[in-house]
């Protein structure tokens, strides 16, 4: 199997941690080792762990037992591991961004799904049909919206003239930068023959993100605009025309085009004095905002001309040179006489007509150098051709020890390298990205498809697109706010995603001391078993609930919870105790206390564990009970009906025929005249026959009854044989 | 990043969280077991909702029970005896917990008990409790033995049956006597569904060398009986005396995965699915986690069981995984500080 992510090409770090699945910790090394704090006072005699939801571990600390038994015994402690998402973001906006790229998520692997349903019914798609690039492009601009819009906040209404750079609203987030990286490289194939100028505008939006660890042109703009109100002569100041170079050699053509009208030339009281100084930073302004640039649109505010097609750019971006060529071999500038503008203005004209050693000292890190090439030395270029060799050159130039990780996955995405771009996307942005980008790189091309769909043997078989799924889901299923969108992860791993969520779904609690919040949380549950097709996970969980409400007193709830489980073994063992209760006595209070439950057991419309029979022989004892307390004739009769129906049923258990005869004596002996018949009484008698040859057997049970019971039934039985002979004849 | 879920009494010795995560259950020296519960399921604040004397001498180990048989642990006293507890509210009283059952030996301590679930095509459950025993006493009926009991009623935990009582030998044979064990460590098969096969694995750490070494039991239903159906140690190391074993969860490898901890580091296993013609199973040792000079106290795997979080002697908390070539590794250890 090829090696993932070496280590030489990642750019720095152990191959431990490139490779890792988890990236618990990214930047830790082999030995690292992390403080846990407890707060508890030496000695420490023994610490235990256990996961708790997802990825958080729980450790207990235990102090050495102390004899005066005042200090803390020990303390519970909870690490959540792993990182979920860029460290910029709170945990607020997190799950806003978890839950909303559900949805596309969701839609695309539908999508997905259908695809290769159709591509196995050997269908092609309809010529109306969407490229899949489409698709993604759509999940891709979904997502992207999710992360924040820092494009969105435009320029202010008044405008104040010392205001060069509009510093944004909303901070940009290095998740948004990494991901339009991701779009623009392997998705969006409208914008491949324009990609220098994405890139540029890339760079203009996320600048500030580099600033943090590195100076750049975005912080040296920050830092003169806070001095701009000071200036009183700002072209005299170096850092001014320092600042233009900078700049322009980014592309920033408005800021420049703002910064050179703030020249001295443009006062009113300076007009008639520096007129030819005033024309050159004019003519060189008017240059930059009427730069050719290949790309369909340009915001507006934006200064260049917008070329689609690369011959008509390639005439215009000639032209313009020229111009510039012309502009500096020109007899004005001798007639300007302030050098500080001169100097600054020619240094400008050297950046259009791409010298590469002042662009280079214009710059501050290697992708503004980078960027600036494409500008003004290979204008022409075209997708990705050569672009890494340009990339290396840059970087060798403006090397960095300690690469931001925007960069680290920027040099990835040049190199071609599927591996490192997934590692870094992991090891720089968390897990969610990497979960959701690997469907961005998958649409470029078919090697990086490959790769994350490679059945790993060392994984026990899964590929690496399930894999960080997984580990994403994981991190989810860590947070009681977050557990519930796993399942949807999990359910698009074909191999072992369900049993994951089988084992998710099994570490929910079914029961919460809040009992609304307790039901809705668990019906939510079963539901999403019913959705997966879980029926055995939701069985188990119905008998645990069942089981937990069955030792918290709550019988009727248990029965109720262990019915929907089919729970037939326990029913049983259930319906046996009540049998017991049941046979004991018909006027205790045991019996009032299971009538309820016989009632409820009998409302199912399928009665469990011969529990039909309960209901039946609830009703003969009611009658008997109704019969021998007010001696009412109809009351006896009714309870002879029950009798012989319970006795003709099949599913009356043999060890209730006895305590039922026995309870029938009183029937048997009823005084005024005889209520069951000699067929009737023929009829009890062989049950009585075949009960006593059962006794033989070695599994009989006895029923709790009087010694004398049986002989007691017998002769009852025979008197009233005798009796009904007599009635009859 | 460490968050304070809960401050445990003086003398507080071992804990145990349930299924999920939501009940905390720990031991002490004077015997008492007490239980705590976050009042708020959003709440990260555990306080202690109930107590109860479980024994007279300190509880070492509780265990929970699975909750399927509602919310109950066992727990092991000092003296080596187990007693199951359970909360229960009965006749509407308030929920209490209550004594179950106690499992005693005059001669033997229990040193390790761990609950599984079984569940055969009849949905007939089974439910199995290991205890180990073992003596200094010169009883040689009880030493190293493996018992195996069985619930009789899923409803209660009052009645259990011995199903099975063995030594941790391969060969069946062979009989020990005097055996002295020092402490020993079961961990079940963490399967889900139903129909699989019983199994758990099971390693000493005693004075008698052929007890030592982890092997996987089976339940051979057709004989019912508990077959040894792999041994978990390279030959020059089945005298090796283990300090724990853990059973990874399996959500689809073709494989199982175990870990087991010796003196001489942490061996990671794969164990094969498909029986031989002697009905072994094919293991693989593709770890060894050495350079952990501690004795490795507990071990854990995380819900995917890619993630292995371990204890031991030195008191630090540390975590194992592979890279995607296949290559264990330690990802991060936490050293506790106050």
């Amino acid at each position: 199997m090829p090696g993932l992510a070496p280590a030489d090409s990642a750019g720095g770090g152990p191959d431990s941690v490139n490779g890792a699945l988890v990236p618990y910790l990214p930047d830790s090394h082999v030995s690292a080792i992390y403080p846990l704090r407890h707060g508890l006072n030496p000695p420490i005699s023994r610490v235990s762990v256990s996961w708790g939801r997802g990825n958080s571990l729980r450790v207990s600390v235990f102090r050495q037992p102390d004899s005066d038994g005042g200090e803390v015994g020990g303390k519970v402690v909870e690490l959540t591991l792993g990182k979920s998402r860029d460290g910029e973001i709170s945990d607020t906006q997190w799950r806003k961004i978890a839950y909303g790229s559900v949805s596309p998520f969701a839609l695309l692997q539908s999508r997905k799904n259908s695809a290769a349903s159709l591509s196995r019914m050997q269908l092609s798609p309809s010529p109306y049909h969407l490229e899949w690039w489409e698709y993604v492009m759509e999940y891709s601009k979904d997502i992207s919206a999710l992360l924040g819009d820092p494009k969105s906040v435009g320029a202010p209404l008044i405008e104040d003239p010392n205001e060069v750079f509009i510093k944004k609203s909303e901070e940009p987030s290095s998740l948004k930068a990494a991901w339009e990286l991701m779009e623009m490289f392997y998705v969006d194939k409208l914008s491949q023959a324009w990609l220098p100028e994405r890139l540029v505008d890339w760079l203009a939006d996320y600048d500030s993100l580099i600033s943090v660890d590195l100076p750049t042109v975005h912080s040296k703009l920050v830092e003169f605009q806070s001095k701009i109100v000071t200036l009183q002569v700002i072209e005299d100041d170096p850092r001014y025309w320092d600042l233009i170079s900078s700049a322009l050699a980014v592309g920033w053509l408005e800021i420049v085009v703002k910064l050179l009208r703030l020249h001295g030339s443009y006062r009113l009281d300076q007009l008639g004095r520096r007129e030819t100084e005033n024309g050159l930073v004019e003519a060189v302004a008017v240059l930059i905002s009427k730069m050719p640039r290949m790309r369909p649109a340009i915001d507006a505010g934006k200064h260049g001309e917008c070329f689609k097609a690369k011959p008509d750019f390639v005439k215009a971006w000639e032209r313009w040179r020229a111009q510039i060529t012309k502009l500096d071999s020109s007899a004005f500038w001798v007639q300007c006489d302030n050098r500080q503008t001169r100097e600054g203005l020619k240094n400008v004209l050297q950046i259009m007509l791409g010298n590469v050693d002042v662009l280079c000292s214009a710059t501050c890190h290697w992708m503004e150098l980078y960027i600036s090439h494409f500008l003004y030395i290979r204008p022409f270029t075209a997708g990705l051709e050569s672009m890494y060799s340009l990339a290396q050159n840059c970087i060798r130039l403006k090397h960095t020890s300690n690469p931001h990780k925007l960069m680290r996955l920027m040099i990835g995405i040049l190199g071609e390298n599927n591996e490192v771009v997934l590692s870094e996307c992991s090891r720089g942005f968390g897990t969610w990205m990497v979960a959701h980008a690997i469907e961005l790189l998958t649409a470029g091309s078919n090697e990086a498809d490959f790769l994350v769909h490679e059945e790993r043997e060392n994984l026990g078989g899964i590929s690496l697109e399930e894999l960080h799924r997984l580990v994403y889901a994981q991190l989810l299923s860590s947070h009681l706010l977050t557990w519930q969108i796993a399942p949807i992860y999990l359910t698009s791993c074909m191999r072992q995603g369900m049993g994951m969520l089988e084992i998710l779904l099994l570490k929910q609690p079914v029961q919460e001391n809040q009992v609304l919040l307790k039901l809705h949380l668990f019906v939510q549950n079963l539901e999403i078993c019913r959705l997966y097709e879980l029926d055995g996970v939701s069985s188990r969980l119905m008998e645990i609930s069942g089981m937990y409400h069955w030792k918290h007193g709550r019988k009727g709830c248990a029965v109720f919870w262990l019915q929907q489980a089919q729970d037939e073994v326990r029913l049983s063992k259930i319906a046996s105790q009540l049998f017991e209760s049941v046979g004991k006595s018909i006027s205790g209070e045991s019996f009032k206390q299971w009538e309820g439950l016989i009632e409820l057991l009998g409302s199912e419309g399928q009665p469990a564990g011969g529990l039909d029979f309960l209901h039946k022989y609830r009703d003969f004892k009611k009658c008997l009970q109704h019969a021998d307390s007010k001696k009412d004739a109809d009351a006896a009769r009714q309870a002879v009906e029950s009798l012989m129906s319970l006795m003709r049923n099949a599913s009356t258990p043999q060890r209730f025929w006895l305590p039922i005869l026995y309870d029938a004596v009183k029937l048997l002996s009823w005084d005024k005249r005889p209520l069951i018949n000699v067929s009737q009484t023929n009829l009890l008698l062989n049950k009585l026959q075949e009960l006593s040859l059962a006794r033989l057997r070695p599994d009989f049970v006895e029923p709790e009854l009087p010694t004398h019971a049986l002989n007691h039934v017998r002769y009852s039985l025979a008197t009233n044989l005798g009796r009904a002979i007599l009635e009859e004849s | 990043m460490e968050k304070s879920l809960a401050t445990l009494d003086n003398g507080t010795t071992c804990s145990s969280w349930n299924y999920s995560g939501q009940r905390l259950a720990t031991g002490s020296v004077d015997g008492t077991l007490s239980i705590f519960d976050s009042g708020d399921p959003a709440s990260t604040s555990f306080k202690c909702t109930s107590k109860a004397r479980v024994g007279e001498s300190g509880v070492v180990k509780v265990v929970w029970i699975p909750p399927l048989f509602g919310d109950a642990v066992a727990c092991i006293d000092g003296n080596g005896s187990l007693s199951l507890w359970e909360e229960l509210a009965e006749d509407a009283q308030a929920v209490e917990w209550k004594h179950s059952k106690s499992f005693q030996s005059n001669s033997a301590k229990v040193l390790d008990v761990q609950f599984g679930v079984f569940r055969t095509i009849l949905k007939m459950y089974v439910q199995l409790v290991i205890v180990f025993v073992c003596s200094s006493q010169v009883v040689a009926y009880s030493d190293g033995q493996v018992k195996v009991y069985e619930l009789s009623n899923p409803l209660e935990l009052k009645n259990w049956q011995l199903q099975a009582e063995f030594q941790n030998l391969t060969d069946s044979v062979a009989k020990l006597a005097k055996a002295s064990c020092f402490s020993a460590s079961i961990c079940w098969n963490p399967q889900r569904g139903d129909g699989q096969e019983l199994s758990f694995v099971l390693g000493f750490n005693s004075d008698t060398p052929q007890l030592n070494s982890s092997k996987v039991w089976e339940f051979d239903l057709d004989h019912q009986r508990w077959v040894p159906v792999a041994e978990l140690a390279l030959p020059e190391d089945r005298k090796d005396q283990v300090f724990s074993v853990a059973w990874a969860p399996n959500i689809g490898r073709p494989y199982e995965v175990i870990a087991v901890a010796t003196h001489k580091g942490i061996a990671i296993w794969h164990l094969g699915s498909n029986p031989d013609t002697d009905g072994r199973l094919s293991v693989e040792r593709v770890a060894l986690l050495s350079g952990y000079e501690a004795e490795v106290w507990q071990m854990e795997w995380d819900m995917s069981g890619m993630t292995l979080a371990t204890t031991g002697t030195d008191g630090m908390v540390r975590l194992w995984q592979s890279n995607l070539n296949g290559i264990w590794h330690e990802q991060a250890a936490f050293e506790p500080t106050t």
